[in-house]
């Protein structure tokens, strides 16, 4: 058993190796996401890993699983391997903010996709969408759709992460404007599908006069959209938060009614062009804190998107 | 709550069994009427008719996961691998249904029809199984590391199938024959949702093999006295791989039940369910030791689980809470347990 | 001897546990400087005298003398401050410790009272490694030792205290002649130190060699005391048994039954050396040996429960030492096992599902359990066997451990065996369950089954077996037929080195 694992660590090693020798002489950049298990995460380490070897760099693609410490070992193994830049959507806030800082002090840029961390100066560039200005559009969307009035439900992304309070904030910042608009029903789907298909089931069932949902999260979205086929209840409004692929191919079908859709791929491809320009003229032309905004999928223009971008 | 019981008597039981015990075994049962007069009282909607269907097809998907889990647990193992084998079998019927199965060799594709696709998923969910019992017999790994390493495998393998995407949009094509797979979780028979009917058939099978068959008796056996077993002659390897083997199977039956349910394979689905599975075991009185508690009792504690969560749901009680009470419901329940262990054994040692 | 000698003095000591008397007001008396060797059968009550000395158990009545002053041992502890120390028959090492872990745990050397000193124990460790010739690594966890080295170690242990009286239970069962030879030198320095030590060994040669007085006990009473210098073997044996010694007979009369049980240089490796043996139907053969002989792993290659590294195994002429438990259990070869508790009963399942599970198959029609075949077998075997019980459904942990025992037995019974093995049948039984058990025995022979058990007590054998095979060190040394055998022959074939010159096979 020992010598097995012994061996199997050995052709480990000597894979890696390999890769290593592969990839000699060319500079290289890490690009570290959370798990590709989300396709709007895949598509920006996709976006970023295509842009940078179109650029001449050899890429090392790793996912930290929304784990600090993993995230902390990529960073180590980054700075083992000699990477010129990193391109890095975060696993927290102000637990990334070390590993960044480490990064810096190897001289290596770190350029921030998606998700923000609480420090400044640290980072070479943390370029975000603008999830509170995404979210105010698609509550405005979404009253607008319901006729200003009437019940509705919100599912909550997981309520620990930035992005649900931020996305919750804009929504309400709306809604809460139109008194005929009354929140029937508030739960957390933890991001997930088959969570919000079991919720919205249920709050329908305590709230059948329901007549829309908005949800933290595209996922969600599908999942509530599902549940409200199941019961026959097409008439209930819909609206998500992402633009992921399948969500557009809701909207084209009707199960959907809208959602916000994030660049994610657009902010990948910006952030290694700001890498490579650091790379070659030391500075990124551009300043540390950068908001892309989102932009709002309806059935009218939904032909317009891709994956997470404008055609 | 032990079927077991009764197999053996087939006369009047000429043990008095004490009210304080009685209790100890009917916990689930208790706990569960306890929870729905709380919420029929609280909400209205609770008790109609509509809002029952929903919750007991909501807690058909943890019930089933927990009669697998049943048989591994009597054994005295531990199967961690039931949420990810779930996430593969909805990826397995998922891909086969969106985009067949692909010979390369011949540049096509080749799509099943729908019974054969449900009929692969659960093949390949049940081999998982195969594989946790193999590492466990042949290899003597701890079962929670052998289930623990199958977990990261299956999950693992759906996202390699699916690349990490969603396959969406299972209805089938009707040109290619596959069409039909959202029955499986949005169908009804007689008014009852097809999932319901599954926990059905599976609970009763589940509960009829552990308490009526020599198969069963050699897993309760197991979990007693491995040795013992044995010695008597009983194929411990074989047994406990039967019982790995259950319990990916009813998985995969869950993985299929919840893609046909959204219409969409995810390969993240079904994260954190083998916790999940194993409370509301532990709830139903099966010791984790093995040997001891029954299927019915894993229903009965999926139920409680199940009826908390979506009770706490409709009164729109904040997730955070929802966590804190769920944990707090197991923790009572293994102290129950713990408690019903001193107080068997002082009957017994008087 | 005079009273200045005079180190430990036990006086009177009675112990009774629940049922039982296991010592009855026996006196025992230990001289500075010498070894006293304590002899006796399987439950003569010698290992419970060293718990008593040991400060383990508290006697029933009586009382200890150190020095002439009375001494009350109410915990090990005390013991250990009175410099009593004590080298257990079964180790009771830490094999995840290293061996200087071990030889100091509970007593470490410190420094400053928080400090361990270990370069301290470390040399203290060697020294004592060196005292004793052995070239062990101080360092090493004790679990990787071979058994005899952590023997050694377990020596170490008592050796690092300054003892000044050494219980000694069977410290010589794993050593090799040449680490004994070394231990014995050890034991000669410890008696010109002025330690006294008392000695438990059933290898009478060795206690010939060593000892300097000897006590025998017998059903918990001090039977004979003497100088070893003035008796003999035959006088320790004759002690021991309660008979008179006679020459052991020399031949060993074959049965007229043809042999159903065939096995040819069966080994189980370290345990059971080339036994060859038969037994034929209607026979009741016992196994008799001490403890460590290798009955318990004999009748465990029978069963299949244990691998055997060669031999033949025939029944009724098949070959049988290729399959697997259930296949032997189905061809009819059923073990009731030593350890009932590990291995006999599934403490979770009530009398009658103890009693069925290893015969499922005939209790069930159509691939489901017939509660009234189950029903119908346990309540007739309840009542064939006289198991005192309120029916099949009481909880097996209800029952008495003769019932236990009963029900195992019945369990064997229900797989309708040819060949029943049955590894100390009495062990834990009260008298009255004993000889029904053997009634039992006794009763399905001469329904034509064979039977095979094994005893380390002398008095079982005698009185239920027709042929007697006798082990000693993983072989069979002796073999002898109904009424050819006598108790100082077996006793004298069981004490045998292996490859004695007892060996009759």
């Amino acid at each position: 058993m020992a010598r097995n694992f012994c061996l199997t660590l050995f052709a480990c090693v000597l894979f890696t190796t390999a890769c290593q020798q592969g990839s000699g002489g060319k500079k290289s950049i890490a690009v570290i996401t959370p798990s590709h298990d989300n396709p709007f995460f895949k598509s920006e380490a996709d976006a970023a890993s295509a842009r940078a070897a179109a650029l001449g760099y050899s890429v090392t693609v790793n996912t930290h699983d929304d784990d600090a410490h993993k995230q902390d070992q990529l960073f180590d193994v980054a700075i083992a391997e000699g990477a010129s830049a990193i391109i890095l959507d975060n696993a927290g806030a102000d637990a990334s903010v070390a590993a960044v800082a480490k990064a810096r002090a190897a001289g290596i840029p770190a350029f921030l996709i998606d998700r923000e961390i609480n420090a400044n100066g640290v980072a070479a560039a943390q370029i975000v969408s603008n999830n509170y200005q995404g979210a105010v559009l698609g509550a405005q969307e979404f009253a607008r759709l319901m006729g200003e009035k009437g019940a509705y439900a919100e599912l909550l992304g997981r309520e620990s992460d930035t992005n649900a309070q931020v996305r919750t904030r804009g929504y309400h910042e709306v809604l809460d404007k139109y008194p005929s608009l009354k929140l029937a029903a508030q739960q957390s789907a933890n991001w997930s599908q088959t969570e919000a298909f079991q919720k919205m089931e249920t709050m329908l069932q305590a709230n059948p006069a329901l007549k829309g949902v908005i949800a933290g999260n595209d996922t969600m979205a599908l999942g509530a959209a599902a549940a409200l086929k199941a019961a026959g209840r097409r008439d209930v409004i819909v609206v998500g938060f992402d633009g992921s692929p399948d969500v557009l191919a809701a909207i084209r079908a009707g199960d959907i009614r809208a959602t916000v859709l994030q660049p994610a791929a657009r902010i990948a491809v910006l952030a290694v062009d700001q890498a490579h320009r650091y790379l070659t003229t030391g500075s990124s032309g551009a300043p540390e804190k950068q908001s892309i905004d989102c932009e709002l999928v309806t059935p009218q223009n939904v032909d317009q998107f891709g994956v997470f971008a404008r055609k | 709550m032990t079927e077991r019981d009764h197999a053996l008597n087939a006369a009047p039981a000429a043990r008095r069994i004490p009210v304080a015990e009685l209790f100890f075994r009917l916990r689930a049962l208790l706990a569960l009427l306890v929870l729905v007069a709380v919420f029929s009282a609280l909400s209205p909607a609770f008790l109609s008719s509509g809002n029952l269907v929903i919750l007991i097809k909501h807690v058909a998907i943890n019930a089933i996961l927990a009669v697998g889990m049943t048989f591994v647990i009597l054994t005295g193992g531990i199967d961690l691998s039931v949420g990810s084998v779930a996430g593969l079998a909805g990826i397995v019927a998922g891909g086969l249904i969106s985009v067949g199965l692909p010979l390369p060799v011949f540049g096509v594709a080749v799509y099943f029809q729908v019974w054969l696709v449900v009929l692969i998923a659960v093949l390949a969910g049940t081999a998982v199984g195969a594989l946790n019992g193999v590492l466990i017999t042949r290899f003597s790994v701890a079962p929670f590391i052998a289930t623990l390493g199958t977990m990261y495998v299956a999950r693992g393998a759906a996202l390699l199938i699916s690349n990490g995407a969603t396959f969406p949009n299972l209805f089938g094509r009707p040109d290619l024959g596959n069409t039909g797979f959202p029955w499986l979780g949005a169908g009804r028979i007689l008014m009852v949702p097809v999932p319901i009917w599954l926990m059905v058939i599976l609970g009763a099978a589940g509960a009829f093999v552990a308490a009526r068959t020599p198969f069963g008796r050699r897993i309760y056996a197991i979990g007693g006295n491995e040795r013992a077993a044995q010695l008597s002659g009983v194929r411990v390897n074989r047994v406990k791989l039967a019982a790995y083997m259950i319990s990916g199977c009813c998985a995969s039956v869950v993985g299929l039940v919840l893609a046909s349910q959204l219409v969409a394979a995810h390969p993240a689905t079904g994260e954190t369910f083998e916790l999940n599975a194993i409370a509301a075991v532990v709830l139903g009185g099966t010791s984790l030791m093995g040997g001891r508690g029954s299927v019915g009792g894993s229903i009965a504690g999926a139920f409680v689980i199940g009826v908390l969560a979506d009770g706490l749901v409709l009164l729109g009680v904040s997730q955070f809470w929802q966590i804190v009470i769920k944990g707090v419901v197991i923790v009572v329940a293994v102290l129950l347990d713990q408690m019903q262990k001193r107080f068997s054994w002082r009957e017994t040692s008087a | 001897m005079s009273v200045q000698d005079t180190l430990l003095r036990a006086a009177a000591i009675t112990k009774r546990y629940p049922g039982t008397t296991a010592l009855d007001a026996v006196d025992f008396t230990l001289r500075r400087g010498s070894v006293h060797v304590l002899i006796g059968e399987n439950g003569a009550g010698k290992s419970t005298l060293v718990r008593i000395l040991a400060g383990v158990e508290l006697p029933t009545s009586g009382h200890l003398e150190m020095d002439g002053h009375e001494l009350r041992l109410a915990s090990t502890r005390d013991a250990d401050s009175h410099g009593i120390g004590i080298i257990y028959q079964e180790l009771s090492l830490f094999p995840n410790l290293t061996v200087v872990e071990n030889i100091f745990l509970g007593r470490e050397l410190t420094r400053g009272r928080l400090l361990v000193d270990r370069s301290a124990q470390e040399r203290l460790a060697r020294e004592l490694l060196q005292r004793l010739e052995q070239d062990i690594d101080i360092h090493a966890a004790v679990g990787t030792l071979p058994l005899g080295r952590q023997q050694i170690v377990e020596i170490c242990r008592a050796l690092a205290r300054d003892v000044r009286v050494l219980l000694m239970d069977e410290p010589t069962s794993a050593l090799s002649p040449g680490e004994i030879h070394v231990l014995f030198r050890v034991i000669r320095e410890l008696k010109a130190a002025g330690v006294g030590i008392v000695y438990i060994s059933h290898k009478l040669e060795e206690l010939m060699e060593i000892g300097d007085e000897v006590t025998v006990l017998r059903d918990g009473r001090r039977v004979a005391a003497a100088e070893l210098a003035a008796v003999d073997v035959n006088w320790i044996i004759e002690n021991m048994t309660g008979r008179r010694w006679e020459p052991p007979p020399q031949q060993e009369v074959s049965g007229g039954a043809p042999a159903l049980l065939r096995v040819a240089g069966l080994s189980v490796p370290g345990r059971v050396h080339d036994a060859s043996f038969h037994v034929a139907a209607g026979e009741v053969v016992g196994i008799y040996g001490l403890m460590g002989a290798g009955r318990t792993e004999l009748l465990e290659a029978l069963a299949g429960v244990r691998p055997a590294s060669a031999g033949e195994i025939r029944l009724d002429g098949q070959r049988l030492d290729r399959q697997p438990v259930w296949e032997r259990i189905a061809r009819g070869v059923a073990l009731s096992p030593e350890d009932r508790q590990s291995a006999g009963l599934v403490p979770t399942f009530s009398l009658g599902e103890n009693m069925t599970l290893a015969s499922l198959a005939r209790h069930s029609r159509r691939g489901c359990l017939s509660a009234a075949a189950e029903r119908g077998s346990t309540l007739d075997l309840i009542s064939k066997l006289h198991i005192k019980s309120t029916g099949p459904r009481q909880p097996i942990t209800a029952l008495s451990g003769g019932n236990q025992q009963k029900a195992v037995i019945a369990k064997c019974l229900l797989t309708s065996p040819r060949v029943l093995l049955m590894d100390e049948p009495s062990r834990g039984v009260d008298v009255g369950a004993r000889s029904e058990i053997f009634e039992i025995a006794r009763r399905l022979a001469a329904g034509g089954m064979a039977i095979l058990f094994s005893s380390s007590d002398l008095h079982e054998v005698l009185t239920l077996a027709d042929r007697v095979l006798v082990m000693a060190g993983g072989r069979i040394t002796a073999s002898f037929a109904r009424r050819q055998f006598t108790e100082q022959a077996l006793v004298a074939a069981a004490s045998a080195k292996p490859g004695g010159l007892h060996d009759r096979t």
